[in-house]
């Protein structure tokens, strides 16, 4: 896997390449004998660091681009770069092993898995990356995450607050060049909303976690240096925050 | 952490975990039951005619090494040319005729003297031998199935005979009639099935075996020292195909329920395996995640094929004394390597097809 290469603005300075980067996305879809084109030419650059959301309506293809991006599917045409990985050309075992190495996903439905406790369901994160269980990385996440004492519980018995944070636990205890999140804040309540909104912003902050959200509500988006606005497969804007 | 994985997974449904464990259990059970019937019951047989303690055994030509498929071809005198032979210590006529009045038993027709010089007579638990005309003598084994002591009636052959003695198990038949009495009864006066045979020393079955042969051309004569080998399934026609038959059956049933349940839990775990697609799992974590979860509950039901086996074998014994089932060792490797061949081979395709599933279908899937 290549990374990031350093290139030079116009006066000599240092100019990493974006850590994503989006050129003429497409992603066509077939349902039935009708084609529905999710992502119309989208172009989106992402420097490492950085917090964007991307906000739209309902079904303008955010979740697309951010499956896209992330290399759980991929794209009809055009290019999309992740760390210097040109996902165009994998196939779907090198998108596996990018997976795996480079990205986190948060989902609004949490999706943790419902037979292992907490610990288990972050632990099996570690595991599938392959380098095993380390313990010091564990400690530090689940702590920075303020779920030391519920580890041992399921996420039957957790709240919705807490099972996002494991989620969230399990997307960066690899240490992802980024972390996706699809409308994390979707099933929880203001309070959870919060608090989620103020971790992610903190793993932004102190670890320099580049992350991509994806919301509908602008409450939401106001958490990041800059938002994206899509409509209809397109990016149509990008404004900072403030 | 795989094993955490596969292990929760599989408890997660008790309830359908158990079934398929109980229906690999019977996979399991079934081969044992089957084969150690067949074999228990031909082994025990075996057994048996070898623990007359005869040398040799002399039958008609092509006669069957199943002693239930003879007749009484051969006139009885022929034993008295046997015992002139040099290195014959003593030879004893058995008339054989099979009686289904209840159940399926073979008779023996002996002489009492020729037949304790040739094996040492019998150890009586109740009882004395055969005394008259109507005596009948039972093994231990038959006297506990048929509820028989010493002094009681048996009813064979449309005749009620008198229970003279109960004996040990393990000399040649169940029941012993006197050999004129059977001859009687079959319309076979002075006539045998086959003749055993003790040598003056058993290093002499050899010569005694070709002395014989010379004797008796084209006659049947086999070392008794090797008669257990002889007791196959392989020598049975048909036997062997019916066994292949029930273990194909088994290893049917193993392979479809595990295919069911594996099939069952790829569509309820769907967004599951979205999950660890999205997580990084490969194609092979996926498989393997699924393979360990059939073969947890393979081994499960190994454990309870075993159980059912082992307590069939207990309700069959205090049911019908008389029958035996042989359990080995081999036949456990091979019935439990039958389970988990078939489970594994039921798993292939629904584990393949869980490798295969779109991650972001399978995130969306409700």
């Amino acid at each position: 896997m290549e990374p990031a290469s350093l290139r030079v603005d116009s006066l000599g300075a240092p100019k990493l390449d974006p850590i994503v980067k989006a050129e003429d996305l497409w992603k066509v879809y077939r349902l039935g004998n009708v084609d529905v084109q999710a992502l119309r030419g989208v172009q989106m650059e992402v420097q490492a660091g950085e917090f964007v959301t991307i906000m739209g309506p309902s079904g303008c293809g955010k979740s697309t681009l951010l499956y896209v991006v992330g290399g759980l599917t991929r794209a009809s045409r055009g290019r999309v770069l992740l760390d210097g990985n040109d996902l165009a050309k994998m196939d779907d075992s090198g998108r596996t092993l990018l997976r795996r190495n480079k990205v986190g996903f948060v989902f609004q439905r949490f999706n943790l898995l419902p037979t292992l406790d907490a610990r288990g369901n972050i632990a099996i994160a570690q595991h599938i990356h392959g380098n095993g269980f380390d313990p010091h990385r564990f400690d530090l996440v689940t702590r920075m995450l303020g779920l030391s004492e519920r580890l041992h519980h399921r996420p039957a018995e957790l709240s919705g607050g807490e099972q996002q944070r494991v989620a969230i636990a399990r997307a960066i205890i690899n240490e992802p060049k980024i972390l996706l999140a699809d409308e994390p804040t979707g099933n929880l309540d203001t309070k959870n909303s919060e608090s989620v909104l103020k971790m992610l912003t903190r793993l932004n902050q102190q670890l320099g976690q580049t992350i991509i959200l994806i919301t509908h509500n602008p409450e939401v988006a106001a958490y990041a240096h800059r938002v994206l606005h899509m409509r209809d497969g397109q990016i149509v804007d990008g404004i900072p925050a403030d | 952490m795989m094993g955490q994985l596969v292990w929760r997974n599989a408890l997660h449904r008790p309830l359908r975990t158990m079934v398929s464990v109980i229906a690999v259990g019977i996979e399991v059970a079934l081969v044992l039951l089957v084969v150690g019937l067949t074999h228990g019951v031909l082994h025990e047989v075996g057994k048996r005619i070898e623990g007359i303690g005869a040398d040799i055994m002399v039958q008609p030509p092509s006669s069957s090494v199943f002693l239930a498929f003879s007749g009484a071809p051969m006139p009885q005198s022929l034993g008295n040319r046997l015992a002139e032979l040099p290195s014959v210590a003593a030879v004893t006529p058995v008339l054989l005729q099979l009686s289904s009045s209840s159940g399926l038993d073979i008779i023996y027709g002996i002489d009492p003297p020729s037949f304790q010089a040739v094996s040492q007579g019998f150890v009586y638990l109740q009882g004395h031998g055969l005394e008259k005309p109507d005596d009948v003598l039972v093994d231990d084994l038959y006297a506990r199935a048929k509820h028989l002591r010493a002094g009681g009636t048996l009813h064979l052959f449309g005749h009620d005979f008198h229970v003279a003695g109960v004996v040990e198990h393990g000399k040649g038949a169940r029941v012993f009639l006197p050999l004129t009495t059977l001859q009687q009864i079959t319309g076979s006066p002075r006539e045998a099935s086959l003749f055993f045979v003790k040598c003056t020393a058993p290093g002499l079955t050899n010569v005694v075996m070709k002395e014989i042969g010379s004797l008796l051309p084209g006659y049947e004569v086999r070392p008794l020292q090797d008669y257990l080998s002889l007791m196959t399934p392989t020598s049975v026609p048909g036997l062997n195909t019916f066994v292949h038959s029930m273990i194909a059956l088994a290893a049917a049933i193993g392979f479809l329920v595990i295919f069911l349940l594996m099939y069952m839990t790829i569509i309820e775990r769907t967004r599951e395996i979205g999950v660890l697609k999205s997580l990084g799992a490969s194609k092979s974590y996926i498989v393997r995640a699924l393979m360990g979860e059939t073969m947890v509950v393979c081994a499960a039901g190994i454990v309870a094929g075993l159980l059912i086996s082992y307590g069939g074998c207990l309700v069959m014994r205090d049911l019908f004394p008389t029958l035996t089932i042989l359990i080995t060792p081999g036949w456990i490797l091979r019935a439990a390597a039958l389970a988990i061949g078939a489970g594994l081979a039921g798993t292939g395709y629904p584990a393949w097809l869980a490798s295969r599933k779109d991650p972001v279908e399978a995130l969306a899937y409700e």
